[in-house]
């Protein structure tokens, strides 16, 4: 598979701070990628540098095979930190956009127009851009960067600030966007909207790259190994009883579950584990543990947080 | 430049030129102003002749002396009263402005119709019947000439004319007697004293004086205080409010952009430098608008005074020129400023070493108007970016030609400066239009210009 975005051994300072360090990452064509990190971690930085907004000071970046500033038309970019021309009605902010990303002027008011309509925003044309709601404003700075239909779309933190009816309909469009064959790479500091949408994840924390590969490979890489029995009659004992089962190295009562978590001993197949709860008393609800990008996350940043960090606001 | 990048060029220039010029704040005060002053400019001599009534009636004269009527009927004769009316105390109109004579024929022909008669009497016991008379609004006036008044020389500074006029009397009618009862009185104490007064008058009638300048080629020019001082000053500060307030205009909106954090979005689109020129090229759309309404109007504002000659075409081809270049320093500098900070605010202390060094000219006008081939104004001619200021002073300084190859210089330097100041200001507005924070010192600005 073709990579829409290749960096090689990318570094960027600010003053004596390295924002981004040695960082190499392909995102592959056709994807919808998450780049996910802390705060302060340099995804905004890496990806104005993939915009060619800001240049590396070591390293390379190529976007849509070919020099960034040259791919500038192909790509969509809906940076953090979004705004408007406040007193630019909607329609003429949108068409002027799409001027400067290369559209040409026939039919572009009718695009702009049906764009609204898709996102529920047909009667704001006319409006003042400070007149929108700050979710519909939102949405008007989404349309901006999508409306010429980039190959490459680029969302730093999109669903920030919208509230649940929007993010859905956000979410929903992005889906939209990946399945009509674009290539979307959206960083957010919020895993399960990554986990959700994104077949391919890369964390980076303090600069660095520490992890870059596609779901199911997450799935299986940082597979918990522990099962979730909820027994009919829950009570706290349950757990020695479980505890002693073979293929369990270890079990513990979790009171707001209402049931205990198994440790699989290694080596041992789950799906017998299970069976053997099953049998060993009556159950409300077996399950696997599945691994989610927050407990991957918490483990990789954990990892790396300094002692005062981890047990603060970490 | 590809055709791509020119259309955003021209995108970004046509909405900064259509988002400030299409302002109430732009038309009200760029446009509407100065298209008043130009509509108020035309309508003084028709509003003059409008509230200028036709003079209809008798002003009574109490000729104590006995010696005066025939001066009188003279010096207040209808004709005579016509050319004093236009102007105060019935002045020429200054003979130093070129074209006076045709502005003294213009302003008599707005002068009010005048039926005027005037009644005599020597006997003082009229006084009282014509003071009631004047009262009584029947007469214009009521004058008293006393016989100490014609004497040669006069008896006492008492021996004054005294004229009595209504209180609704117009102050311009008022003047008019008040100057041919004057003149009356002088011609009559000189007949008393046994002399003629055409003789006289001619005698006292100052020569004027052709002030020529002789240039080093031999050339002469026509001395003309306008043309010395004021035009060069108008043309200068013309340039002044014209780049400035534009300049102002690019420094607003380049903050703006930062603040409502739309910049990031438009540089996801533009390169920094496509930005730069588009704001560049718009805000020079305003400026020309500015500047073809405030030249426009100081033009016309000469040919209604019949000094329209003042102003050559090659003038306006050279401060035109100068213009460009005056406007390029400061949209540059105004452009570079507004990246690099977060408000208007912490501008001005970027702004003010620069506004400083665009003062002098305004603080030299006088000096360099007076000797604009001297060694101050030809120093500062030199000195980016007063360039294109004193140059606009000197070569608009008409009586005194400025050597062609200071002019040539000054352009190709001024315009190398440009340059220079373009490819500094580029560096910081890359560099500042992505920072927040902190606005930069003097010496981080040089750092960005040597890293970007």
């Amino acid at each position: 598979m073709t990579a829409a975005v290749r960096l090689s051994h990318v570094t960027k300072r600010f003053g004596r701070t390295e924002a981004v360090r040695d960082v190499s990452l392909e995102v592959p064509a056709g994807s919808l990628t998450g780049f996910i990190g802390p705060n302060g971690a340099g995804k905004s930085t890496t990806i104005r540098m993939i915009m060619s907004i800001i240049h590396p000071d070591a390293g390379t970046v190529e976007v849509l095979g070919a020099d960034a500033i040259a791919a500038k038309d192909r790509i969509g970019y809906l940076p953090e930190e979004r705004g408007l021309y406040r007193r630019m009605r909607v329609m003429e902010f949108l068409c002027y956009m799409a001027t400067l990303k290369g559209m040409p002027s026939g039919g572009l008011r009718a695009t702009v127009r049906e764009w609204l309509e898709r996102v529920q925003l047909g009667e704001a044309a006319r409006k003042r851009c400070q007149e929108l709601s700050k979710g519909q404003q939102q949405k008007v700075q989404f349309i901006a960067a999508v409306i010429h239909e980039p190959e490459l779309i680029i969302l730093d933190e999109p669903f920030s600030g919208l509230d649940p009816v929007n993010a859905r309909l956000l979410n929903r469009l992005i889906r939209d966007l990946h399945r009509a064959g674009r290539t979307i790479l959206f960083s957010t500091h919020v895993m399960h909207q990554a986990e959700q949408l994104c077949d391919r994840i890369v964390l980076i924390n303090r600069g660095e790259k520490i992890l870059d590969a596609d779901m199911p490979e997450i799935h299986a890489r940082f597979d918990p190994r522990s099962v979730l029995v909820e027994p009919a009659e829950p009570h706290a004992a349950a757990a020695d009883a479980l505890g002693r089962l073979p293929g369990v190295t270890a079990a513990q009562w979790v009171e707001e579950r209402r049931g205990a978590e198994l440790s699989v001993a290694p080596g041992a197949d789950p799906q017998e584990v299970m069976a053997a709860a099953i049998g060993a008393m009556r159950v409300r609800h077996v399950s696997l543990r599945r691994t989610t990008l927050d407990d991957v996350f918490v483990e990789l940043v954990g990892e790396h947080l300094p002692p005062s960090e981890e047990s603060g606001n970490g | 430049m590809a055709d791509g990048a020119t259309r955003k060029v021209l995108a970004i220039a046509a909405r900064e030129f259509r988002h400030t010029v299409l302002t109430k704040g732009f038309i009200l005060g760029a446009i509407a102003v100065p298209a008043l002053m130009f509509v108020a400019f035309l309508a003084v001599g028709w509003l003059a002749k409008s509230t200028m009534a036709p003079i209809s009636g008798t002003l009574a004269v109490l000729d104590r002396s006995g010696r005066a009527e025939p001066f009188v009927r003279d010096e207040l004769s209808s004709q005579r009263l016509s050319r004093l009316l236009p102007y105060d105390g019935g002045k020429e109109a200054p003979a130093m402005l070129p074209g006076g004579e045709d502005a003294m024929a213009q302003a008599a022909a707005l002068a009010p119709k005048i039926d005027l008669s005037l009644e005599f009497s020597t006997d003082p016991a009229d006084e009282e019947a014509l003071r009631a008379r004047v009262r009584d609004g029947a007469l214009l006036g009521l004058a008293i000439v006393p016989p100490a008044a014609v004497e040669p020389p006069p008896a006492s500074r008492d021996a004054r004319v005294t004229l009595i006029v209504p209180s609704n009397s117009p102050p311009r009618l008022t003047t008019a007697f008040e100057r041919g009862l004057e003149r009356s009185v002088v011609k009559a104490r000189v007949q008393a004293s046994g002399n003629d007064w055409a003789t006289l008058d001619a005698i006292m009638d100052p020569p004027s004086t052709d002030v020529r300048r002789l240039g080093a080629d031999g050339t002469e020019a026509a001395e003309s205080v306008v043309a010395k001082t004021l035009l060069p000053m108008g043309f200068m500060m013309l340039l002044w409010v014209c780049t400035f307030t534009s300049g102002q205009y690019l420094l607003t909106s380049t903050i703006e952009e930062k603040s409502s954090k739309v910049m990031e979005v438009v540089l996801s689109a533009v390169s920094p430098m496509q930005l730069l020129g588009g704001k560049i090229l718009g805000f020079a759309a305003v400026s020309a608008v500015m500047l073809g309404m405030y030249g426009g109007l100081g033009i016309a504002g000469l040919q209604a005074a019949s000094m329209g000659d003042l102003v050559s075409p090659g003038l306006l081809v050279l401060l035109g020129v100068y213009f460009v270049m005056a406007y390029a320093f400061v949209a540059i500098m105004m452009a570079s400023v507004g990246s690099a900070v977060n408000d208007l605010r912490e501008a001005q202390s970027l702004v003010t070493p620069a506004m400083l060094v665009l003062m002098v000219p305004l603080i030299l006008w006088l000096p360099i108007s007076e000797q604009p081939n001297g060694m101050l104004a030809v120093v500062m001619s030199f000195v980016p970016p007063a360039t294109p200021f004193v140059m606009a002073l000197r070569v608009a300084a008409s009586s005194e030609p400025i050597a062609a190859w200071q002019v040539a210089a000054s352009i190709v330097w001024g315009f190398a400066c440009v340059a220079a100041f373009l490819w500094a200001g580029a560096k910081v507005f890359r560099v500042g239009v992505l920072m927040q924070g902190k606005p930069p010192t003097p010496r981080e600005l040089l750092r960005w210009i040597r890293m970007a």
